[in-house]
């Protein structure tokens, strides 16, 4: 990077990389405070989704309204193994770090997309992946390591200048079904993350890593065990120890309240509550945690004895809004069930709480947030026709929030499934899911991106897609909203109307997670589709 | 969560007490029969009740058929299965093709003349020969039963084809009808090729591809209830229904 410090520098963007530039050696230098005011570095995006608050939106605007209908490839990158890409990329100081499926990470030099080391960690031919293919949604990075979460069951740090591994822990043991698919959230001195296999009938955790050494800092179990608080909701058989909760998505994090946030899963088996009558606390729920000691908050759960495997893990964006007269500190989540959920984040608060996609499974949520569940919704052994679908109306995709529009951007699936309800044998490993579905595909179903007013779900626009999508959005401070759609589209809307300014074909289903960085002066829009990482600029 | 499971297992899992075609024929219902019929006697999917499928003469075949997929004929990959399961689910398949088949009425050759009397050349090929407004029927005997076929015949937009191609995708309607109206006022009308949030593929009568941005149209209409094949029903006798139906049972080599 220092070889360029003679070119033109033009735009703040650009000086203050130079100046990060002098004062570090190439290879991330990212101290938990850098973490802390990453939207004062526009340039880079060094937490998975942007910030701690999750907004994935960029304060960049080189790339707007007006001049968005001239952007163009600027480089792209081919993954070293045929899988489904879902990550989202992280930029420091002219470096991404990408990560490929199954677990690989690879960093590339961000002018040139050329890489620059890449790590594969050995996954055994037998590694169990059950619930979801075998991907990776992204890294974290601290310091000058950057982690990541494997299929095999382990977290990873690596070092962020060459890629050799520092330290390698088992977070949950595969044969039993625990895997890894997002990215970690580091914060001071700590890695999290959360674990995949609910399908198996894990019982979930949230585990906090000491950064430096890999040493297990506090696990906290999303299923209670006896004598704590929410055993009760798990009836009176052994339900609880194969109850699924996974934690496998990346959670948000307020530093002033000191509580992070992260959501779990389905309750295990999925389709099927034999074994589990109750709410099945704390699964399909959003937890409060203390990040020092992992202690349990507050929690808000979304959906009670949940038997259309409607994880909750979605991404939890956090944002300030007048609410009854008063500026309320809020945690906002377009829910898999289909309703978007606005809850206070001190408290766990239920405010609101509106469908934002067909349901025809709730007759709305009652005052504290509950849904109020029609009868016969139920997988049955003759099929049960459901809205929304087995996947959901979201899924692990990222929504976007933008503080210029206070609107969250959001991609809804419109589409049915035919629940069914099976037995359920537990064998550690195998599938324990009591049950399945068949969609209602193909020219039934559709799907749509959403603006959503963030304080109270009303939708302001939508803007069409043809088949539900699996699409993540970005929102910019350039007034736009990028995202793609199954079929290889990949698009700018603007971010206030919904209006489509910009669109090229990429030739794969958009899986990718959009990003935003900007290196010498210049913005770059990142997103990956079918095997490619695709850079744009103008 | 659970990600890309297209199908299911109701009441499958681990009884071993009974036998494995019982088991395999449980597998087979959860899984298999909206596709494949009840049976196998085929829908929107192939039979397979025939004592050689043309994609997987041998087990091994089978095996990884249902273990991978047809991803380019909307064939969903079966995971989650043990390999126990898989046992049960190939040995049930070939019961099936050993089982009895009911006769197909009706006489091929005759069925061949009508064929040809008809112009259905005009819009389907068999062995290269003719048009592509329809779906190609060389192999056609082998992928669709007669149930199916007579239904084609007389009810063509009953149910439009899914399955038989790559594109559009699973679950899609191929061979829908579309018309779109330019904002010059020119007319498009034909099947949709494919589409995506952009764009649409448009193949009309007379063979030409109209490739259109929606944002030039002022009018697209699909017609998920209607095709582009007439209706033979009341068109023809019943006995040269089935002498249609025979014909294109035989093609591919299938009976």
């Amino acid at each position: 990077m220092s070889t360029r410090l003679g070119t033109r520098a033009s735009g703040f963007a650009t000086c203050t990389v130079l100046l990060v530039a002098l004062i570090a050696p190439v290879g991330a230098q990212v101290p938990y405070e850098r973490l802390l005011k990453a939207e004062s570095e526009p340039q880079n995006w060094m937490t998975y989704a942007g910030s701690y608050k999750s907004h994935r939106y960029s304060a960049l605007d080189q790339i707007n309204r007006k001049n968005v209908s001239g952007l163009k490839l600027a480089w792209a990158y081919q993954i070293q193994r045929a899988g489904i890409i879902e990550t989202s990329p992280l930029v420091v100081d002219g470096v991404m770090y990408m990560s490929e499926p199954p677990s690989t990470v690879t960093a590339l030099d961000v002018r040139s997309g050329r890489p620059l080391w890449s790590y594969s960690p050995n996954i055994p031919p037998d590694v169990i992946v059950i619930g979801s293919p075998p991907v990776n949604r992204g890294v974290a990075v601290l310091d000058d390591m950057v982690f990541v979460g494997t299929v095999h069951g382990h977290l990873i740090a690596l070092d962020s200048k060459s890629g050799t591994v520092r330290w390698d822990v088992t977070v949950g043991d595969n044969k039993q079904g625990y895997y890894l698919t997002l990215a970690p959230l580091a914060l001071d001195g700590k890695v999290v993350v959360g674990v995949s296999g609910a399908e198996t009938g894990i019982r979930g955790f949230i585990d906090a890593y000491e950064a430096k050494t890999g040493k297990l800092a506090w696990r906290t179990y999303t299923i209670p065990a006896p004598g704590e608080p929410g055993f009760e909701t798990w009836g009176k058989g052994n339900g609880w120890q194969t109850g699924g909760g996974s934690t496998w998505l990346t959670g948000s994090f307020d530093p002033d309240l000191n509580l992070l946030y992260w959501a779990t899963g389905n309750p295990a088996p999925d389709w099927n509550a034999d074994n589990r009558p109750g709410d099945n606390l704390y699964t399909d729920a959003v937890l409060a945690l203390d990040p020092s000691g992992g202690k349990i908050k507050w929690h808000f759960q979304f959906t009670p004895e949940d038997v259309h495997d409607w994880d909750s893990n979605e991404t939890m964006v956090l944002f300030e809004a007048q609410i009854g007269g008063r500026e309320r500190k809020l945690l906002a989540q377009a829910n898999r069930n289909g309703f978007y959920y606005v809850l206070d984040r001190a408290t766990g608060e239920f405010l609101a709480g509106v469908p934002y996609a067909k349901q025809t499974w709730a007759d709305g949520l009652d005052p504290k947030g509950r849904p109020i569940r029609k009868k016969g919704i139920a997988p049955s052994l003759d099929g049960t026709l459901v809205f929304p679908n087995i996947q959901g109306a979201s899924n692990w995709f990222s929504p976007s929030y933008s503080p210029q529009t206070k609107l969250f951007y959001q991609a809804a699936r419109e589409m049915g499934t035919i629940y069914y309800k099976g037995a359920a044998v537990y064998k550690p490993g195998t599938a324990f899911t009591g049950g399945g579905g068949r969609y209602v595909n193909g020219d039934d179903a559709s799907g749509a991106i959403r603006a959503l007013d963030a304080a109270t779900g009303k939708m302001k626009w939508e803007f069409p897609l043809l088949s539900p999508g699996w699409t993540s959005l970005l929102s910019t401070a350039g007034g736009l909203v990028f995202g793609g759609s199954e079929e290889g589209n990949f698009f700018a809307l603007d971010a206030e109307t919904g209006k489509p300014l910009w669109d090229t074909q990429i030739g794969g289903a958009v899986r990718g997670i959009p990003m935003s960085y900007a290196v010498d002066g210049k913005q770059y829009v990142a997103i990956a589709a079918g095997f490619t990482l695709f850079v744009f600029a103008l | 969560m659970v990600f890309l499971v297209a199908a299911v297992i109701p009441a499958a899992a681990s009884a071993q007490s009974v036998t494995d075609l019982a088991d395999g024929k449980k597998l087979f219902s959860g899984l298999c029969v909206t596709c494949h019929g009840f049976e196998g006697t085929g829908g929107a999917g192939p039979p397979l009740n025939r004592p050689r499928l043309l994609s997987a003469p041998d087990d091994a075949s089978l095996r990884n058929i249902i273990a991978e997929g047809i991803p380019s004929r909307g064939m969903p990959r079966v995971r989650r299965v043990t390999d126990d399961e898989m046992r049960q689910l190939v040995a049930y398949v070939r019961s099936i093709g050993k089982s009895a088949r009911a006769p197909v009425r009706g006489d091929a050759s005759r069925g061949g003349q009508l064929y040809g009397k008809l112009g259905c050349s005009n819009c389907h090929i068999i062995n290269g020969v003719g048009g592509s407004l329809g779906p190609e029927l060389s192999n056609i005997g082998w992928i669709r039963g007669p149930d199916y076929l007579r239904q084609a015949v007389l009810e063509p937009a009953a149910r439009l084809p899914q399955g038989n191609l790559a594109v559009p995708a699973r679950g899609y309607n191929e061979y829908l009808p579309v018309t779109v109206v330019l904002r010059d006022g020119a007319e498009v009308r034909g099947i949709r090729l494919n589409e995506d949030v952009f764009t649409i593929q448009i193949r009309d009568t007379t063979g030409k591809l109209h490739s259109v941005r929606k944002n030039d149209a002022a009018l697209i209409r699909k017609e998920t209830t209607s095709s582009v094949m007439p209706s033979y029903a009341g068109r023809l006798a019943a006995a040269e229904i089935d002498d249609l139906v025979a014909y294109l049972s035989r093609l591919g080599g299938a009976l």
